[in-house]
């Protein structure tokens, strides 16, 4: 029995509270079951659908924008069992082969590379009193986050196993490479921003900006040594309020 | 004025609390989204635009990584502009003094946050427990409820972070500003700029990207004398 449009759709909005209840011993499982179930409730009745949710409630965490692309495949995978298909494996052992990858793909690229990408870009007009900035930030990040969703569902239900193919086709994990590079350029022109502010501050030639680079750096290696930032952000403040009490 | 706002940023922090991960995650809950949101519904999103963007960066790098917890830099976001908001209407500072009191003093009590979101997340494992029972006893019409009963967990929790930081600061920001509001008010403009300057050391350390140094310090370089040719 294939899905129609509109149960597709419930799950598709069912997995935007994938983890409304996380927790520590099954994860996101709740959540997948939440998800799966208007079209389990097309495919199964009774004891069938019960022993359907026993086969899902187990351990499931994955990047909550590519569980859609878990959930396309496990739909197709559980409509191919209905009809006799033996794909040589389990709908459970699939789904423990691909939350793995789905996650560790999803979170260098959007919580890696997209969501700072997306900030530092915001900031750059925020920085100037824009309220462009959230605007930007909220658009740019959940563009590819829709995308993604989306796309994921329909593949995955598409494709079955097939949809493997289609997270490589994908490359997330060089996109998350490529936006981290345009990361470091955009910090550098953020730090730039700020050290041009600073001059601004002190009626200082634009060159004394120069200064703002090594004193990034220092924070990184400081950081870099496990250094809280808000320790950092704390005791730099408080030396500054010293200076200005003292002066 | 005080109550009628707070009320706004409780519902705004709830809000933001369940976007941050139980429901949508559509990013609502940053701090460069959340605090102008907050101080537009409290009618001066200038000082909530000037929360969000010092707070933005500075814990962005910690990940929200299979069971790792930020801190809750969402109910810092809100409750500081709550508080600079209150502040600025009560003594009349600058919002960038205020945004930048406000922040330092609140920011610590936001890491009570991790702890309540660590105790929603435990909460949620019994609900998980009652489906299990539920299912064994061949019932499994609840589990779509005690799945959606954990977005209480969640909104529990970020009121419950949203209480310290808010409570927090209303005991300790008077004091504060009574005692350091000339160097403050000094302070500010420099303030400002550390913040987000923390950010990116903090952003620039967890980053491993071939040829970082270069690209920075191309793009800084770049940057700056495009800036002094303006």
């Amino acid at each position: 029995m294939k899905l129609p449009r509109s149960v597709l759709l419930q799950v598709l909005s069912r997995s935007f509270l994938l983890q409304a209840s996380w927790n520590y011993e099954q994860m996101q499982s709740l959540g997948l079951i939440y998800a799966l179930t208007p079209a389990f409730r097309r495919y199964y009745s009774g004891a069938a659908l019960l022993a359907a949710y026993r086969r899902h409630l187990e351990y499931f965490n994955t990047h909550p924008y590519l569980a859609t692309t878990v959930i396309g495949a496990v739909l197709k995978l559980e409509e191919q069992a209905q009809h006799g298909i033996d794909p040589g494996f389990t709908v459970g052992e699939f789904k423990s082969a691909l939350v793995a990858p789905c996650a560790a793909m999803g979170d260098a690229f959007f919580w890696g590379a997209m969501r700072p990408v997306a900030a530092v870009v915001a900031l750059l007009w925020a920085f100037h009193g824009s309220l462009w900035g959230p605007v930007f930030f909220i658009a740019l990040f959940n563009l590819p986050h829709f995308w993604f969703r989306v796309q994921g569902l329909i593949k995955g239900y598409g494709g079955g196993v097939r949809v493997v193919s289609t997270l490589q086709r994908w490359h997330l994990s060089d996109w998350a490479i490529c936006l981290k590079q345009v990361l470091v350029v955009l910090l550098g022109f953020f730090a730039a921003v700020i050290g041009a502010a600073a001059t601004d501050n002190l009626d200082a030639g634009i060159a004394w900006g120069l200064c703002v680079a090594p004193l990034v750096l220092g924070l990184c290696a400081l950081m870099r040594r496990r250094v809280s930032p808000l320790l950092v952000v704390l005791v730099l403040s408080l030396l500054l309020l010293s200076w200005f009490q003292l002066h | 004025m005080f109550f009628p706002a707070l009320g706004v940023t409780v519902v705004v922090a709830i809000l933001c609390g369940l976007d941050r991960t139980a429901a949508g995650q559509f990013m609502i809950c940053r701090p460069i989204v959340a605090a102008p949101l907050t101080g537009w519904l409290l009618g001066e999103v200038a000082i909530g635009l000037q929360v969000g963007a010092m707070l933005e960066l500075l814990w962005l790098g910690r990940l929200p990584v299979g069971a790792a917890i930020p801190p809750d830099d969402s109910q810092v976001a809100v409750g500081c502009t709550f508080l600079a908001i209150m502040s600025h209407a009560q003594t009349g500072m600058p919002p960038q003094a205020v945004a930048a009191a406000s922040l330092l003093i609140s920011m610590p009590f936001g890491k009570a946050g991790q702890l309540f979101d660590r105790l929603a997340r435990l909460a949620n494992a019994r609900l998980l427990n009652k489906a299990e029972l539920a299912l064994d006893s061949g019932r499994f019409e609840g589990l779509e409820r005690f799945h959606l009963r954990g977005m209480w967990h969640f909104a529990a929790a970020s009121l419950a972070t949203l209480t310290v930081v808010v409570g927090g600061g209303l005991l300790c920001l008077p004091l504060f500003l009574k005692y350091l509001d000339g160097p403050l008010v000094a302070a500010a403009p420099w303030i400002w700029l550390l913040f987000p300057l923390a950010g990116i050391g903090s952003l620039l350390s967890g980053l491993k990207v071939p040829r970082a140094s270069l690209l920075f310090g191309g793009s800084f370089v770049l940057g700056l004398f495009i800036l002094a040719l303006r």
